[in-house]
């Protein structure tokens, strides 16, 4: 599943990867060459000049020369549009496979996404994503290894095929023993050292709630403590992570030299052309050996997939299908242990019960979110389960318990609510839910930046924006989650009587959660859990 | 304790970093390049004797040995860099992390950061900081080092080839510092936008239950195919000019093998335009051809770690900010720790957290006795405690011991403390209830009175606990924390909700044990349980 998102995004940049590859192959045919005419140029250029002045008459020294100085400028340039183009492609394709991975989460079954902790998945949108930026310069790295190898080949045979052999097996041996040896020593350390990273970063939140006794009874080095077998073996995991990348990029270098020193041994044809393949073959390695990088890589970018996949692949809800209209005509039933409430179209009922007798709960199974009220609720005669989001979102406009304000501005936060929202309509929600006259002072107005989760209001004043947002929703029924918390009353006395006018106006329905017995006159009912 | 104490750094501002410690790494760099002179040498050796006599010689068989031993040497030496560079970061990281710890973990409360925030500081930055000290540290001194090293090798070959390495540099160190410039304020004008940016991502995934509920969610995911394409675009921008700069690099790089080929071929053909400054042979030439592409190449090294760099000072400067602000408050000092405790009294004491106020708040209480704050839940009788000493961020009103002011920090060593979810520390379940006071003592009595006698008959003292509960219930975990602040010893309790998670009996039990400490000691107790509160000698009624 992220494999095919992942190919789709590529291949929207198949144009900047096309010519990434292609700048990636001159530039290290280039640098292969370069130093190939160089050493045959020079050598060539001692034989002729010790043999007189006829050799050097003789002796063509504007081509090689002229070859080393392009060369050198097509490497450079090369190396420059490969890095800018393939990370153009990636970057640009990394961006497509994050709205598309969003998509498929909002998407999903809700109490599938919602059993994860958010921070989770927002590091997998974020990191793991990021992860995936070498699988993509991969389709770059590849030709240009491939290319200087290649190259280097073709120096080498011109000393003669024996000598280009060397270079062909030594080449496969590197690729070989890279390829086996990287993940079998890198993929255990990296994993050790993610686990110890959660492990650490949860007894840290853990600690820090108790941070009253930490300080009355002088508990730090305890602490200190009780955290170092995890921080020690964060570093132990690390240090063998370093020592798998020494040990798989210096054999590396080993099997380079080890090669340059065969096709020098197996070089016919001259000192000249020995020079030009020890140094073709020395540059060619090296380019080679890049692809290492890539292997070291693979355990990270194969776990990110892996995390990913179980993000692109949860279960898609069902579909829309019941007739909406019909169903905003029926009455709502709320049904629990001895105690049931039925409300037609309009109706207002306030649910009651201690905290942890399950208030949020109810509320999010109304909604759609979660699936695990003991109680029934039933639209007509449906079970709100089986209507499913995509029909009780229709249904149900709600101001949850935690505010949930976007990080943007007033406007944008009203404009959730659904699409076409006009600016006189914010106006009015914001009037109904007192919060006119302190968006009016804002510097900004409607237009105000918000920072993360409303951070520049304050609580009561989230609140009321949140209200304001399920005002203009729109639907036959509002949810609310007490919308005056951190309220004073005086003011939680003018939200009461302006939802009062407007439910009577609107006609809409209202199922309450508040513990502020302000509201409590609003509803007709009362539904104990 | 300043910062760049701990830190093994010098003085200048903007790179801090570890340069007596970054040696070994960096002699280990340097070590490679010697490695890359003895390749060199053996392959100039080689040619030099194949291009004047017979290519197959005992000599000959000894110089192909020397350059697999060259590659052996690069190498270990390589390893080596690496590994030694993350050893001395290691115990950086320790040290720095231990100090974290210690400053963020007591005081986050105070300073009104999320947990998240302290645990990115003290996880996740020190982790991004590393790759300055373990990699880019060593590899800036290399940079410097191992051009020259290289230029003294080649020197002995050919000093024009050498002079002329070296007269690269000129020209390379000013496109360089004009590239570097510009890329450093195009990446001071990016940060900030990208910044906001990516915690658009973690926002959007926060408020997806409200997204989905309003069925805003293809709005939201256009809008986050937006920003991430701005990202992008944005992020570009920025390695254009990082990648300008290392196509510098690479120009003279490239310009440097160039030259010293051209030179050197023409001056072995005797074709220079000018009088030949030195006899020149192929071996000597060779050498330098051959150490011309090493010349630039700790420089490449360098440019490839500026990541690191990047990262590790950002990372820096967040650590620095945290412990600046962590270690800057005032300590608690046990300085009331002998006064008998007579009375505690709060005058409007107001807590101020980032979005709401608390408060104001008056009590007077006398001790001995035990007092009850009650009101809703939410309603702040946990700030209040909290508050008492000095626990919260900001705060106005005073707190007066025996009628006189104090500052609240003050009172922390005269506080036995049972809160919501109390501290489990890994160890034994005895090690545990005895964290505030001294090991020896006897808690048998008290195990009894709490109610925790079956606990402890069931699993033992030498239970093993971790930090996460160990199966634990809400309500014994709750007892642990009150057995360990009776046992502490201290004049004052502060318990907040004693009895929740607790069934009427084991209720009953706590309600009679809290009373008959209350009896010499101030016992200030958060709960909504009626029991409790009938039997305390005042109630603060918050709402």
């Amino acid at each position: 599943m992220i494999d095919q998102l992942l190919r789709e995004a590529s291949g929207r940049q198949r144009r900047a990867t096309g010519v990434a590859i292609l700048l990636a192959v001159l530039a290290a045919i280039s640098g292969v060459g370069l130093l190939a005419v160089s050493g045959w140029f020079l050598t060539g250029a001692a034989m002729a000049g010790a043999a007189g002045v006829a050799a050097v008459r003789g002796f063509n020294y504007l081509t090689p020369s002229a070859a080393i100085r392009a060369f050198a400028v097509v490497r450079t340039l090369g190396r420059y549009g490969e890095r800018l183009f393939s990370h153009r492609a990636a970057f640009f394709a990394l961006a497509d496979v994050r709205p598309a991975l969003f998509a498929r989460l909002a998407a999903a079954r809700p109490e599938s996404v919602f059993s994860r902790p958010p921070g989770e998945v927002a590091t997998q949108l974020g990191s793991d994503v990021d992860a995936l930026e070498d699988a993509v310069v991969r389709r770059v790295t590849w030709p240009g290894a491939l290319a200087g190898g290649v190259t280097a080949l073709v120096a080498c045979l011109f000393a003669g095929p024996w000598s280009a052999a060397a270079l062909a097996i030594g080449l496969t041996a590197m690729r070989l023993v890279s390829r086996t040896l990287a993940p079998r020593l890198i993929a255990v350390p990296v994993r050790r050292r993610a686990d110890a990273l959660t492990r650490l970063k949860s007894a840290y939140a853990e600690y820090a709630a108790c941070a009253v006794e930490i300080t009355a009874y002088g508990l730090v080095p305890q602490i200190v403590e009780a955290m170092a077998p995890d921080v020690e073996e964060l570093e132990a995991s690390r240090l063998a992570v370093v020592n798998a990348e020494a040990l798989t990029q210096g054999l590396q270098l080993v099997l380079a030299a080890l090669t340059v020193a065969c096709v020098l041994a197996l070089a016919k044809g001259g000192a000249a052309l020995a020079a030009a393949a020890a140094l073709a073959g020395a540059a060619g390695a090296e380019a080679w050996s890049g692809l290492t990088r890539t292997d070291l890589q693979r355990p990270r970018v194969d776990d990110a997939m892996a995390r990913l996949e179980g993000m692109a692949s949860l279960p898609a809800r069902a579909p829309h299908q019941a007739d909406t209209d019909r169903l905003a005509t029926q009455s709502l039933t709320l049904a629990g242990e001895g105690i049931s409430c039925v409300l037609e179209p309009g109706g207002r009922v306030l649910i009651a019960g201690a905290s942890g007798a399950g208030k949020s709960r109810i509320l999010g199974t109304i909604l759609g979110l979660r699936a695990d009220a003991p109680q029934r609720v039933l639209v007509g005669d449906i079970e709100v389960r089986d209507l499913g989001l995509e029909t009780l979102r229709r249904l149900f406009g709600s101001a949850p318990q935690d505010a949930a304000l976007l990080a943007g501005t007033v406007a944008d936060n009203l404009r959730l609510a659904r699409q076409g929202v006009t600016e006189a309509q914010m106006w009015e929600a914001l009037e109904v839910a007192c919060l006119a006259d302190t968006v009016r002072n804002l510097p900004h107005g409607l237009d105000q930046w918000l920072g993360a989760d409303g951070a520049r209001l304050s609580g009561g004043q989230r609140k009321r924006l949140s209200l304001a947002r399920a005002l203009l929703s729109g639907r036959p029924w509002l949810v609310l989650d007490e919308p005056t918390e951190g309220l004073d009353s005086v003011t939680e006395r003018r939200v009461a009587e302006n939802l009062e006018a407007w439910l009577e106006r609107t006609g809409t329905g209202l199922i309450l959660v508040s513990h502020r017995e302000g509201l409590h006159a609003l509803a007709g009912y009362v539904f104990s859990l | 304790m300043s910062f760049s104490q701990v830190l093994p750094t010098d003085s200048a501002p903007d790179a801090p970093l570890g340069r007596r410690k970054s040696g070994a790494a960096a002699l280990w760099w340097l070590s490679d390049t010697g490695g890359a002179i003895l390749f060199a040498a053996c392959l100039a050796l080689l040619l030099g004797t194949w291009a004047s006599g017979p290519p197959w010689s005992e000599t000959a068989i000894v110089l192909l040995a020397g350059i697999v031993a060259s590659g052996i040497l690069r190498a270990g030496a390589q390893g080596m860099a690496g590994i030694s560079g993350q050893r001395e970061a290691i115990g950086v990281k320790r040290a720095l992390r231990t100090r974290l710890i210690g400053a963020l973990l007591p005081s986050g409360l105070v300073r009104g950061r999320l947990a998240g925030e302290d645990l990115h500081v003290a996880v996740d930055d020190v982790e991004a900081y590393e790759g300055l000290m373990a990699r880019f540290g060593p590899l800036k001194l290399a940079a410097v080092l191992s051009p020259l090293l290289i230029a003294v090798a080649v020197t002995f070959a050919s000093w024009v080839c050498a002079l002329i390495m070296m007269a690269t540099l000129l020209p390379f160190g000013i496109a360089m510092a004009f590239a570097g410039l510009a890329g450093k304020a195009e990446a001071e004008r990016q940060l900030q936008a990208l910044s906001r940016l990516s915690g658009l991502f973690v926002d959007r995934v926060a408020t997806l239950p409200v997204t989905l509920s309003f069925g805003a969610e293809d709005r939201v995911t256009r809008q986050i195919g937006e920003a991430a394409r701005e990202v992008a675009t944005r992020t570009m921008q920025v390695l254009r000019i990082a990648f300008l700069s290392s196509a510098v690099l690479e120009f003279f790089a490239a310009l440097c093998v160039a030259l010293v080929a051209v030179y050197c071929g023409f001056s072995l053909l005797g074709l220079l335009p000018f009088p030949a400054p030195e006899e020149l042979t192929l071996g000597r030439a060779f050498f330098a051809l051959a150490l011309a592409p090493e010349f630039y190449l700790g420089m490449r090294r360098m440019a490839a770690a500026y990541h690191d760099k990047q990262q590790g000072e950002a990372a820096c400067a967040s650590i620095e900010a945290a412990l600046s602000q962590a270690e800057s408050r005032p300590r608690a000092t046990p300085e009331h720790s002998n006064v008998p405790v007579c009375s505690l009294a709060v005058d409007h004491l107001q807590v101020a957290y980032a979005d709401n106020r608390i408060g104001p708040f008056c009590a007077n209480w006398q001790a001995p006795g035990l007092h009850a704050v009650a009101g809703a839940t939410g309603v702040g009788k946990s700030s209040l405690l909290h508050a008492l000493i000095g626990m919260t961020p900001e705060m106005s009103g005073t707190v007066a011991l025996n009628g006189e002011a104090v500052t609240p920090a003050s009172l922390v060593h005269l506080v036995g403390w049972a809160g919501q979810r109390p501290l489990l520390l890994p160890g034994t379940l005895a090690d545990n209830l005895m964290l505030g006071t001294s090991p020896d003592a006897d808690l048998g009595s008290l195990i009894e009175a709490c109610g925790l006698a079956e606990l402890v008959r069931l699993r033992g003292l030498d239970l093993a606990i971790d930090p996460r509960g160990s199966g634990l219930s809400g309500g014994e975990r709750r007892r642990i924390g009150l057995v360990r602040a009776i046992a502490s010893d201290r004049p004052i309790l502060l318990l907040d909700e004693p009895t929740a998670d607790l069934d009427g009996e084991s209720a009953g039990r706590v309600i009679q044990l809290i009373a008959e400490v209350a009896r010499d000691r101030l016992v200030i107790a958060a709960t909504h349980d009626p029991d409790l509160v009938a039997r305390s000698a005042s109630v603060v009624r918050l709402a």
